[in-house]
């Protein structure tokens, strides 16, 4: 008979867990050193990404639809909800529009006239495709959005993308149909801005929070609050004049609260403007009977000027449209009227 | 089919991270933990499998749509493994206050580690208030997980509350 303390009792079946703890160590370290290889930007890394971006773009552009009717339709019970208050403010707005539609035809005469008088050469006129958000995956990491256009519709890294309120990011990373969009709240976002009528110039950076951060300032400068910020074009990749935000915050804090809500992206447009800085680090592929352009040929005929009344697609299509837009006609590519 | 119930549900949310669902600033970090919430409940479940290589996978798939440096999210998911590994298994209602205490330490190591791995990436101290937020609203939601991937497992919800604790042995 076996007792409690009988040496001939059956021990307990010894569980070699070795393998399984071995893997996890493995597991455990691979990340580590993927995590390494990603801060140094490994090139391995870096092309492996590329090369999933487009995989992934597909399967998240349809993940996305539900997520996207959901918004929209949360948006519009909002919009029911107020729409006696929204029709009396539109209607207000609406007359001061007509006001400054009028000043600004007046204004648009005498710049061209002035123009003429100093034989100033014409802007080229910005051309652009309209996409929207595909994925939104923000982490402590990164602020950036997916957007469902890529190489294949002319987008390049370093490309300005803009939505109907203003400045959005731009471009750092763009597969054949998928690009991703560095938001100006993302924690590595530095964009030359100019302050106010003055023109001061100044660095927006991003600090992962719903502000910006105006840095590099000059000593003593002193911003009035609400006042615009818009782009300098200092940086030789963005565009002068585009709208960013407004100033707030407190002297020796001054901060920009963006035009574009960041945390909300739908309909999103990139700006095509090649800059030589710009085509030296992402220099535009040759094609066989296509001759390099400074900016991609658009196909259709030229769209409105994006704005935020461009709504997607009901049924989750995504929005793709091409067009231009005057820098003289003051859109919403210029800040300044 | 059964058996890859837990990689599917797992891999379901994190392409349900990934979309845009216009949540604020600091509420983003949430929907990653939730998915890692999932790895951990899928663990304590006895009966059902999600290997650690497996949950590393899906956390990759997660860095890259998010953007962030690889590994991050797969190393989160790592965490999640091991957590569920030693926290034992949910075989007992009476196990949920215990399991509920287990996630909290793992959710806020997980939220301290990522406050810390994020500023050593970038060399400077980062915002800890969207990590603390994810951390707290994965703790608060912890049961509505655990509720969810029992249901996923079921494939119903029985009516009963007591049948959502039965014990299995």
């Amino acid at each position: 008979m076996r007792g409690r303390n009988s040496p001939f009792k059956p021990r307990p079946r010894r569980t070699w867990r070795a393998p399984g703890e071995l893997l996890n160590f493995t597991l455990y370290f691979l990340c580590a050193v993927l995590l390494v290889l990603s801060r140094i930007g490994h090139g391995a890394v870096v092309e492996v990404r590329d090369r999933l971006l487009d995989v992934t773009g597909p399967l998240l552009e349809a993940a996305s639809i539900p997520g996207v009717m959901s918004r929209q339709a949360v948006a519009r019970v909002r919009s029911y909800m107020a729409m006696a208050e929204e029709i009396d403010r539109l209607k207000a707005e609406n007359e001061q529009l007509k006001q400054w539609e009028w000043r600004a035809k007046l204004l648009e005469r005498n710049v061209s006239h002035l123009r003429s008088l100093l034989h100033a050469v014409e802007e080229p006129a910005l051309h652009y495709v309209t996409g929207n958000v595909i994925a939104d995956a923000r982490g402590p990491f990164l602020r950036s959005a997916l957007i469902n256009l890529g190489r294949d519709h002319g987008v390049r890294v370093g490309y300005a993308v803009i939505n109907g309120d203003g400045l959005v990011g731009r471009i750092v990373e763009a597969g054949d149909s998928v690009s991703r969009v560095l938001l100006l709240d993302d924690l590595t976002s530095r964009t030359p801005v100019l302050v106010g009528r003055t023109g001061v110039h100044a660095i927006a950076t991003g600090d992962n929070s719903a502000e910006l951060k105006l840095d590099f300032l000059p000593e003593g400068t002193t911003l009035r609050l609400g006042e615009e910020v818009y782009t300098s074009g200092s940086d030789g990749v963005l565009p002068r004049g585009l709208r960013v935000g407004t100033v707030t915050g407190a002297k020796g804090a001054y901060k920009v609260r963006p035009y574009a809500e960041l945390s909300g992206l739908d309909a999103v447009s990139v700006l095509f403007f090649d800059t030589p800085a710009l085509i030296r680090t992402d220099p535009p592929p040759v094609t066989a009977g296509r001759p390099l352009s400074p900016s991609p040929e658009v196909d259709e005929a030229p769209a409105p000027v994006p704005t935020a009344a461009i709504e997607p697609d009901p049924g989750g299509a995504p929005i793709k449209q091409a067009g231009a837009i005057e820098p003289a006609a003051a859109g919403i590519a210029q800040a300044r009227p | 089919m059964k058996g890859m119930l837990p990689a599917l549900s797992v891999l379901f949310a994190v392409l349900a991270a990934a979309v845009p669902w216009g949540l604020p600033a600091h509420a983003t970090f949430i929907l990653s933990l939730l998915a890692v919430t999932m790895v951990f409940c899928w663990r304590i479940i006895p009966g059902t499998t999600l290997p650690a290589y497996l949950a590393m996978l899906f956390g990759l798939l997660g860095d890259l749509l998010g953007g962030g440096p690889l590994g991050f999210w797969a190393l989160m998911m790592l965490i999640g493994v091991t957590a569920g590994g030693y926290a034992g298994p949910f075989t007992d209602g009476r196990d949920l206050k215990r399991l509920w205490i287990v996630w909290s330490i793992a959710a806020f190591l997980i939220a301290g580690l990522s406050w810390l791995l994020a500023s050593l990436y970038f060399l400077r101290w980062i915002d800890w208030w969207p990590m603390a937020f994810g951390a707290c609203a994965s703790v608060l939601l912890f049961p509505v997980v655990l509720h969810g991937v029992l249901w996923i497992r079921r494939g119903r919800l029985l009516p009963e509350r007591t049948a959502l604790y039965r014990r299995w042995t």
